[in-house]
C-alpha cells in the first residue's frame, strides 16, 4: 500500500530573516495530523509557520506543498492585530470568505450562513455584533479560529492559540482543536511555549529551541 | 411672547438660508455640491490612512500637491506649459497630479528601502513641500494673489466644468472604494491573511494609494490643502469612537463628512466666513463632540451627534439680525428721505478702475471732470437712490443743501446729530461699508450696514446688515466684479 502524500514537506530547510533562525528543519505534515510545536518564546515557531505559509522565503532546503496557499487556515496571535480597526467579531469572521468573493461581488446569502455556522462551531455566535477588540483574549482567539474555519481549510495553523488566554478559554480552545481534528479530520498544526499543554493535546510533538527542531519521540533531527 | 416671536423669526431666517442653499438654482449650489462630494468621498480614503496609521501621509501629500500647483503656475508664467490652454486650474491640476504621484512614488521607494523613520521622512517631505510652494510663488513674477487664492482652494469659485471634473474624479474614487472595500480592509488589517487569500498585497496597496493620490491631487486644486486634509481626517476621527464595526465606521465617516461640508457651507454663507477654515473648525468641533457623546452608548451617541449638529444650525449659533421689511413710503407720510453719502470704513480706497464705462459716460456728459474716479460708494449710492425711488420714496441728497455734507456713520445717534447740525430734518438713509474685497473676480465679500434714522431723535426705523459673499460670475476683471456686486447688493437689499 502506497504511503499517503504529505500535505506539506520540508527537507533541510533553513528559515529566518537576514540570519537563519532555524536550520535544517525536516518536517512532514500528513492529512489528519494533530501536531503541536513547543518551544520557548523567540525560538522561531512563528518564523517556521510564516515559511510554511509562504509569507517568508526559505533560506535553503526544499519546501513542498500539496495544496494551495488558500487551503491554509491561519490563526495569528490576536495581539498581532491592530486594535485601531473598528471591527465587530462577525466582520472579522467574514474575512475568511473574502478569498471566494470577487471584488465587486455582494456577500451571498450562503456565505453569511457559513459565517454563522463558523461562529456556532466556536460557540460564539451571540458575540457577532460585539467589538472584536473588546472581547477577552480567549474569545478573540476563538473568533480567529472561526475565521480560519470559514476559509474551508485543509490545514489549520495556529500560532500560540493559548497565549494570554484564561484557564476556562484554554480548556475550550484545546477541546475545540481536538474536536476539529477528530470529527472533521482537519489537519491541525499549532504552537505553544507550554510543553505540558502541547503534550496533552497533540498527537505529534515538534520541539523547537536554540535554532534546532526535533520530534519529541525521535530525538533531535537537525542542528 | 416677543421673545418667542423673535425666536421664530430667527429660526425662520435660518431655515430660509438652508432652503436657499439647497435650491439648485442658488448661485452657490454647485459649490455646495462640490463641497459635499468632497465631504462624502474624502473620509472614505482618510479612514484607511488613519487605520493604517499613515495619517501624516494625508497631511504631507496635500502639501506636496500644493507645491505642484505653484510649480505648474511658475512654468506656465515662463511659457513652458502654454500648450495646456488658458485655464489656471487645468495648469494647476497637472502640477498637482504630477507632484502627488511623484511624491507618493518617492516616499514609497524610501519606505521599501526602510531607511530612517517613516514619520521623519513624511515630516521632511512636508517641510520641503511647504518651502518649495513659497519659493515657486516668489519665483513667479505675476499673479501672486491669484496663485494664493487657488492654493487656498476657493471651492465656491468652481465653474460648471470644474464641478463636472470633480464629480467624475470623486465618483470614480467612491466607486473604487466601494468595489474594493473588502480587499482594502484585508490588506490593511491582516496582511498575512490577505496574502493567503488574495495572493498578495501590492496590487491593493497600489490601488488604495492611487485612489488616495487622485483624490488629494484633484481635491487640492479644487478646494485647497487645508480643506482636503480636514475632510480626509476629521470625519473618520469623529466617527471612530462612535462605532463598533467597519461598515458603520465608513458609513458614519462619510455622513459626518457631508454634514461637515453642508453646515460648514451654511455657516460660511450665513456668517460670511471663508469656507475652508470654517469647515475645518467645524470638523474639529465635531471630533470633540463625538468623543463627548461617545460616553453614551455608541448608536445613541452617533444619533446625538448628528441631531446636535442639526439643532445647532437651525436654532442657535449664528447671530444675525432678523430682517424687518423696509417701511412703505406712504407710511412715512411723505417725509423727506435724505440719502447720505456712503461711508467707507474699510481703510481701502475702493476706487473703480479707470476703464469703468460709467465713468466714461459721465465724463462725456460733462457731469464729472476727467480727473475724477468713481468709487464703490458713489456707485452704491446711485443704485440705492434708484431702488428707493422705485419704491416711492422722495429722495434728496444732503449735498443739495450743503455740498460739504460728509458721509454719515451707521451709528444712529451720531448720524442724527450730524444731520441736525447740517439743518436736515425728517429721515436719513445711512450706509457704512465695513468690508469690501474681491476674493477672486468671481466673488466679492461684503459687510455693509444700512439704516433709516429719524433725524429728530436718532430712532432707527429700519436697519439691515448685508454680510455675504456676493457672486459675480460674469465679471471679467475686479472692477466689473465690484460693479456687479454693488448692483446685486442694492437690488437684494429691498427685494
Amino acid at each position: 500500500m502506497d504511503e499517503p502524500r504529505p500535505l506539506v514537506s520540508l527537507r533541510g530547510v533553513s528559515v529566518g530573516y537576514s540570519e537563519p533562525v532555524l536550520r535544517g528543519v525536516d518536517l512532514t505534515i500528513y492529512s489528519g495530523d494533530l501536531i503541536g510545536m513547543a518551544g520557548p518564546n523567540g525560538s522561531g515557531k512563528t518564523t517556521l509557520f510564516r515559511a510554511i505559509l509562504g509569507l517568508l522565503p526559505i533560506l535553503s532546503g526544499s519546501l513542498e506543498r500539496d495544496c494551495l496557499l488558500s487551503d491554509f487556515g491561519y490563526v495569528p496571535q490576536s495581539t498581532s492585530l491592530d486594535p485601531n480597526f473598528p471591527l465587530t467579531a462577525g466582520e472579522v469572521v467574514e474575512m475568511g470568505s473574502y478569498g471566494r468573493l470577487r471584488p465587486y461581488q455582494p456577500m451571498p446569502v450562503e456565505e453569511k450562513e457559513k459565517t454563522k455556522k463558523s461562529l456556532d462551531q466556536v460557540g460564539l455566535s451571540h458575540l457577532a455584533a460585539k467589538s472584536f477588540f473588546s472581547l477577552s483574549g480567549g474569545q478573540r482567539q476563538r473568533i480567529l479560529i472561526a475565521r480560519a474555519l470559514l476559509v474551508n481549510p485543509k490545514i489549520l495553523i495556529l500560532d500560540e492559540p493559548l497565549s494570554g488566554v484564561d484557564q476556562e478559554s484554554r480548556k475550550a480552545i484545546t477541546e475545540l482543536l481536538i474536536m476539529l481534528n477528530g470529527e472533521g479530520r482537519l489537519t491541525v498544526f499549532f504552537s505553544s511555549h507550554d510543553l505540558e499543554m502541547v503534550r496533552s493535546v497533540a498527537g505529534k510533538i515538534l520541539r523547537v529551541d536554540k535554532g534546532k527542531t526535533w520530534w519529541e519521540k525521535e530525538g533531535v533531527s537537525s542542528l | 411672547m416677543v421673545g418667542e416671536r423673535r425666536s421664530f423669526v430667527l429660526i425662520d431666517a435660518k431655515m430660509q438660508t438652508i432652503l436657499e442653499i439647497l435650491n439648485p438654482s442658488f448661485l452657490l449650489f454647485p459649490a455646495l455640491l462640490g463641497s459635499s462630494v468632497l465631504g462624502l468621498v474624502c473620509p472614505l480614503v482618510g479612514a484607511y490612512l488613519i487605520l493604517r496609521r499613515t495619517v501624516f501621509l494625508g497631511l504631507t501629500l496635500p502639501q506636496v500637491a500644493g507645491a505642484g500647483v505653484a510649480f505648474a503656475f511658475w512654468l506656465h508664467q515662463l511659457g513652458v506649459l502654454s500648450t495646456l490652454g488658458g485655464s489656471e486650474r487645468t495648469v494647476g491640476m497637472v502640477g498637482s497630479l504630477l507632484f502627488t504621484f511623484l511624491g507618493m512614488g518617492f516616499l514609497g521607494y524610501l519606505e521599501q528601502r526602510g531607511r530612517g523613520l517613516a514619520e521623519g521622512r513624511l515630516a521632511a517631505a512636508y517641510s520641503l513641500a511647504g518651502a518649495l510652494t513659497i519659493l515657486f510663488i516668489v519665483f513667479n513674477p505675476a499673479g501672486e494673489v491669484e496663485i494664493l487664492s487657488l492654493l487656498k482652494g476657493e471651492v465656491i469659485a468652481l465653474s460648471g466644468t470644474e464641478i463636472k471634473i470633480l464629480l467624475g474624479v470623486f465618483g470614480s474614487v467612491l466607486t473604487g472604494m466601494l468595489l474594493f472595500r473588502r480587499e482594502f480592509l484585508l490588506a490593511s488589517f491582516d496582511r498575512d491573511l490577505a496574502f493567503l487569500l488574495k495572493g498578495g498585497n501590492l496590487l491593493w496597496d497600489v490601488m488604495l494609494y492611487l485612489l488616495a493620490g487622485l483624490s488629494i491631487a484633484i481635491g487640492v486644486i479644487m478646494a485647497g490643502p487645508l480643506l482636503i486634509f480636514g475632510f480626509l481626517v476629521l470625519p473618520p476621527l469623529a466617527a471612530r469612537p462612535l462605532v463598533r464595526g467597519m461598515t458603520s465606521f465608513l458609513t458614519l465617516s462619510s455622513l459626518l463628512g457631508v454634514l461637515m461640508a453642508f453646515f460648514g457651507f451654511y455657516f460660511s454663507v450665513r456668517l460670511d466666513l471663508p469656507l475652508g477654515p470654517t469647515d475645518v473648525t467645524l470638523g474639529c468641533g465635531i471630533v470633540f463632540l463625538a468623543y463627548g457623546v461617545s460616553r453614551v452608548a455608541t448608536k445613541i451617541g452617533a444619533a446625538l451627534l448628528i441631531l446636535t449638529l442639526v439643532a445647532m444650525s437651525v436654532t442657535g449659533c449664528g447671530t444675525t439680525t432678523p430682517t424687518a421689511p423696509l417701511p412703505e413710503a406712504k407710511t412715512l407720510k411723505n417725509e423727506t428721505l435724505w440719502l447720505a453719502k456712503v461711508k467707507n470704513s474699510t481703510g481701502l480706497s475702493l476706487l473703480l478702475p479707470a476703464t469703468n464705462p460709467l465713468r466714461s459716460l459721465a465724463e462725456m456728459a460733462g457731469k464729472i471732470s476727467s480727473d475724477y474716479r468713481q468709487s464703490v460708494m458713489d456707485l452704491l449710492r446711485d443704485h440705492l437712490r434708484t431702488e428707493l425711488e422705485q419704491k416711492g420714496f422722495r429722495i434728496i441728497l444732503p449735498e443739495e443743501r450743503d455740498s460739504r455734507f460728509p458721509p454719515l456713520s451707521s451709528e444712529a445717534n451720531g448720524a442724527a446729530v450730524v444731520a441736525r447740525e447740517g439743518k436736515l430734518s425728517g429721515l436719513i438713509f445711512v450706509s457704512e461699508i465695513w468690508r469690501w474685497e474681491a476674493s477672486s473676480r468671481q466673488f466679492v465679500r461684503v459687510l455693509i450696514d444700512f439704516k433709516i434714522i429719524r433725524v429728530d431723535d436718532g430712532v432707527v426705523l429700519w436697519e439691515r446688515r448685508v454680510q455675504r459673499a456676493v457672486p459675480t460670475p460674469s465679471a471679467t476683471h475686479v472692477g466689473e466684479a465690484y460693479m456687479d456686486a454693488v448692483k446685486i447688493v442694492a437690488h437684494d437689499l429691498f427685494a
